[in-house]
């Protein structure tokens, strides 16, 4: 049985991985839940926005902040570009499902063809540093991207709860029709939104760059974590997101700790498979 | 007809022979390792193909039985030392028993279709890779077959592992063909189309999809047998590659995924474009490529390759193409001789208070009702009240909460829909609900099969009788969206006909027709009835439930108000009350 | 007249649900349009709201052809809806479902008075304005919708079966509130299945048949000629 310090330790581990967990799902949950179309090119755009940001950083002195926002903007027009194609062919949610696969792939393919199946590594001043409490470090950089994703989850809630435009987006989203007959103009709405959640995508790539280890076949690794959070959290909650994130993360680190690394997958697909089966109505 | 098919087979058997006899040539490996992989990808696409293509359900977790196969023949044959040959068939059956279980928890979830399914496999493949990494199975080191011995034919171990290859590609697609011309394929392209109108019109879905995940699974572990001895190294990460997921939807939505040839051809087109060209970091390029083509066919012809091949194939051999005349009618006797009169026998079919509710709202509350042979029952109802509900229940649709329904003595109420449909009870919908990439014809004829029992060549025949009888005979052939409203609901009537039931439940038949078609369907309505069928049907077109019902059953909020002659019930206070509001009520 | 409608024809491919209907609502008139069910009493109010395409006739408001207007732009005009089954946004609190309802600019920037008036039409809302609309029973829900259609500060309301699923009490006080309604200045166009609430309330009355109008004229004529009974009841 593993000490106490290390139980603890790996919570911390775990709720810091679950906030990045939930920033990447946040962009998920809400095409998903909103929009009702299936992006499982969510993490290659995460990804490239990682690569982006590495190589904006090593190659070109561009620093993560500034990178970020490039990638933040350049990924809100791709949202929207993706949902124009997507509205122009009337593409079902299955085919959107398929059709943002095949983007999944052609962007690992692109990854790989530029920058190699080798690992890589965005070493930066902060990178190795943790601020200490007690006996419990908190790596700084895994900090910053769980408040960041804390921040945008809150932001995004009470732009949904509180402002005319996020209650509109959830208005289309339960009855298109009679939404628009109260004057919400869905198209355009949906478009924005769509691009909404492409940059999301980009802020959770800047942070896995920070935080994480590069391989283009990354893209598949994060797949079923990030999907048995957005359904944990329910489809459209950012909260939920969140959530969900911290929950997996959490539970990730301690299997980890306890049991066998290797195992950790395991988790999060078992969880996923469980909802499925026991709870399909959260989906 | 074998006349015409001997060129065919004659085509077959040759081009059999050549490929058998490839590795006794002097053609070079590299060529034959191609051939190989062609033969690979087509029995993985092909199989892919039999439930995702035909019934709809598409996979992401076909590596999961690929998988499976693959470390059971290595396990077997390196740890166990069994016979090489003999694994195969083992390594099929764990798939299929893997497919099946699967299956047998997921097809009895109703919300898990579609993208859930996909993700659901997705899932069970990560799941059993982890497994696999994390035990003996393979532990992380990969599993050598180097040493494991194969018998040689034509002198060589490889030629033998190129014959396998073959003759899994061969297998698979004799399976795929027939599976296509069954009776179980008819069910699941009708599943693909609308799962629950099949369920309704008797297809036996859930045996049918457990049969088709089963037979698919099991394929795409014996080509995982085959497939470890060919590599002799085998590791998690290649075995569950994004590739061995990704590649059989390509290929099959490529090549056209309502048909059996389709997957095969993808398979053909997208290896040579793989594998044609250089390796290397190029490779990577051409797998991009690969996916981009992905979505241009599904933005663009998602109906893949083979419906235009199959055009030019028509216009080329005309007289090879399926014959478009329309079948010999059968004559259908009626049920009972001339059961004009209603009877005082014991009723067809009961509802004894029957409840049926939604989250907090009770759509039928205690509904008792019965059913005489041979009546036409008027069933009528504001809206909300709960016809549709009631309509669903009986055929089982939905299970009911609380109560019975009875059909000639035997109580129904837990049998699933498709039982009850072939016992004699069949309907038609408000809105009509066809099979929309069958033809007119097929639409009946499934009914004619699964609802009515026919065989697959007597059902031809019934089907073109019913068309005929509903005038919808120069229809035949014709698409359900090439036809027009008024057409797309007799073909609901038709379709219902067909299964020869007992008991017909026609909802809402008239509406949007104009007059003249109204008083056709009301005659059609009658003699249906002079035939022997006793009608249960819903109707708002008051002055049609008037000269139709011999009785009327009201209902309102969910409950029974009236139930008698047209008469009695449409001069009910309660009934006077509920339509037009207290002051009319005198 | 506020409100002309002229040959109106709407199809779903097939027979049309309804042909050359054409009806007027006046300033401030309560008028019913009554009928049997699949008469086409849906079909002409939703495609008045823009949901539905309609393929011959006009429509106009207020002088307005309404024929060009994009559908997410028909409520700017003035015309707000109360739908069939009330069509509530489910995941939303009644305020929020309100607010909807006030989304059009003009509407906004009176939120405060119109959700004041909203509160004292219906006293129950203001108690529940933070429970989630898909919880509310039928008549509560009721409630809502109609609230929800007076935030857009509307000329004309559209009331699409109002009375569907409700028991009697609960219509005759929503009833009474329509009333209070048409007396505030707001026109009503009223589609219903029960005849004796929907002509009580009427200024003049029209009935739908198989897509056509058979009869219109003042309520109380209307009722005392047969023509009704033999619509509803087939006699």
């Amino acid at each position: 049985m593993p000490s106490l310090s290390l139980i603890e330790q790996s919570v911390i581990t775990g709720l810091l991985t679950g906030g990045l967990y939930g920033l990447l799902a946040l962009g998920l949950s809400m095409s998903w839940g909103l929009l009702r179309l299936v992006n499982l090119g969510h993490f290659a755009i995460a990804l490239l926005g990682a690569y982006l940001t590495w190589f904006m950083g090593t190659q070109l002195g561009i620093p993560p902040w500034w990178a970020g926002l490039i990638i933040v903007a350049a990924f809100f027009i791709y949202g929207i570009a993706l949902h124009w194609v997507f509205m122009r062919f009337a593409v079902t949610e299955m085919a959107s499902m398929l059709i943002t696969f095949a983007l999944a792939v052609i962007i690992e393919a692109t990854l790989q063809f530029i920058w190699t199946a080798d690992f890589r590594r965005y070493e930066t001043a902060w990178g190795s540093q943790s601020w200490v409490v007690g006996s419990l470090y908190f790596p700084k950089l895994n900090l910053i991207a769980f408040l960041v994703a804390a921040l945008l989850a809150g932001g995004t809630w009470a732009w949904l709860r509180y402002t005319y435009v996020g209650r509109a987006m959830r208005a289309c989203a339960e009855d298109a029709p009679i939404a628009t007959a109260f004057g919400i103009n869905h198209r355009r709405l949906s478009f924005m939104f769509s691009g909404l959640c492409a940059a999301y995508a980009g802020v959770a790539g800047v942070f896995i760059a920070l935080v994480a280890t590069l391989a283009p076949s990354q893209i598949w690794a994060w797949v079923g974590v990030v999907f048995a959070v957005v359904i944990i959290g329910r489809l459209g909650n950012p909260i939920g997101a969140l959530a969900g994130g911290i929950l997996i993360g959490v539970c990730e680190a301690l299997t980890m700790a306890v049991v066998n690394p290797s195992w950790a997958s395991l988790v999060s697909f078992s969880v996923l498979i469980a909802l499925l089966l026991f709870r399909p109505r959260w989906v | 007809m074998s006349a015409v098919r001997l060129p065919v087979k004659l085509g077959l058997g040759l081009l059999a022979a050549i490929l058998i006899a490839v590795p006794a040539t002097n053609v070079p490996a590299y060529y034959v390792a191609f051939l190989y992989l062609v033969f690979f990808w087509i029995a993985m696409a092909t199989s892919w193909n039999i439930l995702s293509g035909f019934a709809g359900y598409w996979s992401f977790g076909h590596a999961a039985f690929f998988g499976t196969g693959v470390y059971t023949s290595a396990t077997l044959a390196t740890k166990f030392g069994v016979p090489f040959l003999l694994t195969l068939p083992i390594a099929a059956l764990l798939a299929a028993a893997l497919g099946a279980a699967v299956g047998f928890v997921v097809f009895r979830i109703q919300r898990l279709r579609g993208e859930l399914f996909a993700l659901m496999t997705i899932s069970v493949t990560f799941v059993v890779a982890t497994i696999i990494s994390n035990t003996p199975i393979d532990g992380g080191s990969g599993v050598y077959l180097i040493s494991v011995a194969l018998p040689e034919i034509f002198g060589s171990q490889n030629a033998t592992i190129y014959l396998l290859g073959l003759f899994m590609a061969a297998a698979a697609l004799a399976l795929a063909y027939w599976v296509y011309h069954s009776r179980m394929g008819r069910g699941l392209f009708a599943i693909h189309d609308d799962e629950d109108v099949a369920e309704v019109k008797g297809v036996p879905t859930f045996r049918y999809k457990l049969a088709a995940f089963a037979l698919s699974s099991g394929i795409a572990g014996a080509v995982g047998g085959v497939y470890s001895i060919y590599v002799s190294y085998v590791t998690v990460g290649e075995t569950f590659e994004i590739t061995v997921i990704m590649y059989p939807v390509v290929m099959s939505i490529f090549g056209g995924s309502r048909h059996w040839l389709g997957p095969a051809l993808g398979a053909v087109i997208v290896t040579i474009a793989l594998y044609g060209f250089a390796a290397g970091p190029q490779a990577i390029l051409v797998r991009g490529g690969v996916a981009f083509g992905l979505i241009v066919i599904v933005l663009l012809l998602p109906t893949g390759v083979m419906p235009s091949l199959q055009r030019c194939w028509a216009r080329l051999f005309p007289s090879l193409a399926p014959g478009r005349a329309l079948p010999e009618p059968r004559a259908a006797e009626p049920r009972v001789p001339h059961a004009a009169s209603v009877t005082a026998l014991a009723p067809l079919l009961e509802c004894r208070d029957v409840w049926k509710g939604f989250g907090g709202v009770q759509a039928l509350k205690g509904v008792t009702l019965d059913v005489r042979q041979g009546e036409i029952l008027g069933l009528v109802g504001p809206n909300g009240s709960g016809k549709s509900t009631l309509i669903n229940v009986i055929t089982g649709h939905f299970k009911l909460d609380d109560g019975a329904v009875v059909f000639d003595g035997t109580p129904i109420g837990a049998l699933p829909a498709h039982r009850i449909a072939q016992l004699g009870i069949a309907r038609s919908y408000q809105i009509p609900r066809p099979f929309n990439h069958l033809t007119v014809l097929d639409n009946v004829a499934l009914a004619a099969v699964f609802g009515g029992g026919s065989s697959e060549a007597a059902a031809r025949r019934e089907a073109s009788y019913w068309l005929g009888y509903t005038g919808l005979g120069g229809r035949a052939f014709h698409l359900p969206e090439q036809i027009n409203l008024h057409e797309r609901k007799f073909l609901e009537l038709a379709r219902a006909l067909a299964a020869r039931p007992r008991i017909l439940l026609l909802d809402e038949v008239l509406s949007g027709l104009n007059n003249t078609e109204i008083d056709e369907a009301m005659k059609l309505i009658l003699d249906i009835r002079a035939r022997g069928t006793t009608i249960i049907f819903v109707e708002h077109l008051m002055r049609a439930v008037n000269k139709l019902s011999d009785r009327v059953a009201v209902l309102n909020g969910g409950a029974l108000i009236a139930l008698g002659t047209p008469d009695e019930t449409m001069n009910d206070q309660e009934v006077v009350k509920v339509y037009l509001g207290k002051a009319h009520a005198v | 007249m506020l409100f002309e409608a002229r040959n109106l024809c709407v199809g779903y491919g097939g027979a049309p649900a309804i042909s050359d209907v054409s009806l007027d609502v006046g300033e401030g008139e309560i008028v019913s349009v009554i009928g049997p069910n699949g008469a086409g009493k849906s079909t002409l109010i939703n495609a008045i709201a823009g949901l539905l395409d309609w393929q011959e006739g006009t429509i106009h408001l207020a002088g307005i052809d309404l024929k060009s207007v994009p559908p997410h732009l028909v409520c700017a005009q003035g015309i707000a809806l109360v739908p069939e089954g009330r069509r509530l946004f489910p995941g939303m609190s009644v305020e929020e479902n309100l607010d909807i309802g006030c989304y059009r600019p003009e509407a906004r920037s009176r939120r405060a008075e119109s959700l004041e008036r909203a509160y004292t039409l219906f006293p129950v809302l203001r108690e529940r304005r933070g429970q989630l609309a898909g919880t509310l029973s039928g008549g509560q829900q009721q409630m809502v919708a109609i609230a929800r259609a007076l935030m857009a500060q509307p000329r004309l309301l559209l009331l699409d079966e109002p009375s569907l699923g409700l028991a009697p009490a609960i219509v005759a006080d929503m009833f009474r509130v329509i009333r209070v309604i048409q007396e505030e200045g707001v026109a009503i166009l009223l589609v219903e299945q029960n005849v004796g609430q929907a002509m009580e309330i009427a200024d003049r009355a029209y009935v739908l048949e198989e897509g056509k109008i058979v009869a219109s004229g003042l309520p109380q004529v209307l009722l005392a000629q047969s023509r009704i009974r033999e619509a509803y009841l087939g006699l």
